[in-house]
């Protein structure tokens, strides 16, 4: 049987008059790749936020590995990690001292740290940079550096936010390798409004527009459901003029 | 292990900007070397008690001599740190690394705690290196050395003036973004220099401007490090005593606004 790992329920998020997220229902599974898609201001990363503890909930509730993000959020905190939208990396310190420090914070041990900075090496290549000062390294690597930062802590579930937001397509497509082979490993959620990328990664999809959660199933069964035969189709049909 | 995590990372960013040499260590020392040469230019003149000051002439010592310029200067380096830990926050609060902290699982002390030690430790190696180089300077310039234990005894008396500074750079830091902190911590710093009485001898001045510098901290800081390096512990208790007030408000506030704005970004 499938574990959830995240459960929203009738999550909600206003900021003054405007719901920037309302009353989102989803469950997220155990090592998938769960896709949030939509356009700019759909409430993606607004959703991310809510999660992760970096929004007050204005209504409803988000249960992580059955911690209640609303009582409970030290104990997600501990469990969770994430690679924000823009690369969040300490510019003067080097890869390795990047990872060292996320490692640090997060309470894992010298010999946890070391035995974790080297698998993270290992599956993002990072072996050839590890002495480089983050600020040197070019918007792909850093980007890939925030990654590892968010994989060192070993997390049970992983966010990350538009992971390939202005990279160019030779980095994108090496970043998509990476987050691929982490399928199984860790559960993620990723926002992107890139729809190729849904595609290529993702389980499964769930469209936002507006706040709220237009459709969600496989990247097949959205195409099937609109009749459509691209997903960028399917993408148009479901979210209609909703979409901006 | 967080704080410790936190305190080593600022360290090290801090470290490895040259930037930080120049201004924190770099300008005391010429500041320093420049006044000394200036002081040398004043002629010197005893002026008996209740005669007026002939014009084109000051009263010796002036601020510049080395005995009073040293703690002086000492005070001013801080002010230097104030702007590199104001910098330090607010482009931490700019990018999106803090944000990444606000998802792990460091607390609001670790963060103010993770801020102030390691701004506190180079503010004791600035300290030091500063009260050297005044030294060698009184050497060079066939003046007495300072008194060694007056030197050490005052490194723990200055830890209000180190606490006042670094609360100012992270309020700064907390209040404006990257692009407008630096220029109003410069602000800051020019304040902390004319209403200090770093450059001129304000006790003299009298007026107006001595009323407005008794007021806030800057003076009351550089009063109680001349103070404390000649040795008149019993003289600096007043002015160690409002300046360590001024500490502790300003870092509670430090503490009170970083807390709320984190608070405010997280809403």
């Amino acid at each position: 049987m499938t574990k959830t790992m995240i459960k929203t329920t009738d999550l909600t998020k206003r900021f003054g008059d405007k719901t920037a997220v309302d009353h989102l229902n989803m469950e997220v599974y155990e090592g998938e790749i769960f896709g949030l898609l939509g356009v700019n201001g759909a409430g993606k990363t607004t959703t991310i936020r809510m999660l992760t503890g970096l929004s007050a909930i204005t209504e409803g509730d988000a249960v992580v590995m059955g911690h209640s993000v609303r009582n409970a959020l030290q104990e997600i905190k501990k469990i969770t990690n994430i690679s924000p939208q823009e690369t969040a990396v300490a510019g003067n310190l080097t890869v390795r001292e990047n990872l060292d420090f996320i490692a640090k914070i997060y309470g894992l041990s010298q010999e946890e740290t070391r035995k974790n900075r080297e698998s993270v090496f290992r599956s993002l290549s990072l072996d050839e940079v590890q002495n480089q000062k983050a600020k040197t390294l070019s918007g792909g690597w850093q980007r890939r550096l925030s990654i590892a930062m968010a994989l060192i802590t070993d997390p049970k579930v992983i966010f990350l936010d538009e992971p390939t937001l202005g990279l160019d397509v030779l980095a994108r497509r090496e970043l998509w390798k990476i987050i691929s082979s982490l399928k199984g490993k860790v559960t993620i959620i990723l926002t992107t409004h890139y729809l190729d990328e849904v595609e290529a990664l993702c389980d499964r999809i769930a469209i936002m527009a507006k706040g709220h959660m237009k459709a969600l199933g496989t990247a097949a069964e959205l195409k099937q459901s609109t009749g459509k035969e691209k997903l960028e189709d399917a993408f148009v049909e479901i979210v209609g003029g909703d979409g901006v | 292990m967080r704080v410790r995590a936190f305190a080593l990372r600022n360290i090290k960013e801090l470290l490895r900007d040259p930037l930080s040499y120049i201004f924190c260590l770099g300008f005391p020392i010429i500041m320093l070397i420049v006044m000394t040469i200036v002081n040398g230019s004043i002629p010197e003149t005893v002026v008996p008690e209740g005669v007026p000051i002939p014009e084109g002439t000051s009263m010796a010592p002036t601020v510049f001599q080395i005995h009073k310029l040293t703690p002086a200067i000492t005070v001013f380096g801080l002010s230097f740190l104030s702007l590199f830990c104001c910098m330090r926050v607010s482009s931490d609060r700019s990018s999106a690394f803090l944000m990444r902290l606000y998802a792990s699982p460091m607390k609001g002390t670790d963060y103010i705690v993770g801020y102030l030690l390691p701004f506190a430790l180079i503010a004791f190696s600035q300290i030091i290196i500063t009260y050297t180089a005044g030294d060698i300077i009184a050497l060079a310039a066939g003046k007495n050395t300072f008194n060694v234990l007056y030197m050490l005894l005052s490194l723990p008396l200055l830890i209000p003036s180190i606490l006042l500074f670094i609360s100012l750079g992270i309020i700064f830091g907390v209040l404006f973004n990257d692009k407008a902190a630096p220029g109003v911590c410069s602000t800051m710093i020019t304040a902390a220099a004319l209403l200090g009485g770093i450059w001129m001898d304000v006790d003299q001045m009298g007026g107006v401007w001595l009323a407005i510098c008794n007021k806030l901290p800057f003076y009351h800081s550089v009063k109680a490090a001349r103070l404390a390096l000649a040795g008149d512990f019993g003289g600096m208790l007043l002015p160690l005593a409002i300046c360590s007030g001024f500490a502790l408000v300003l870092f509670v506030l430090s503490v009170f606004t970083f807390v709320r704005k984190t608070k405010s970004d997280q809403r």
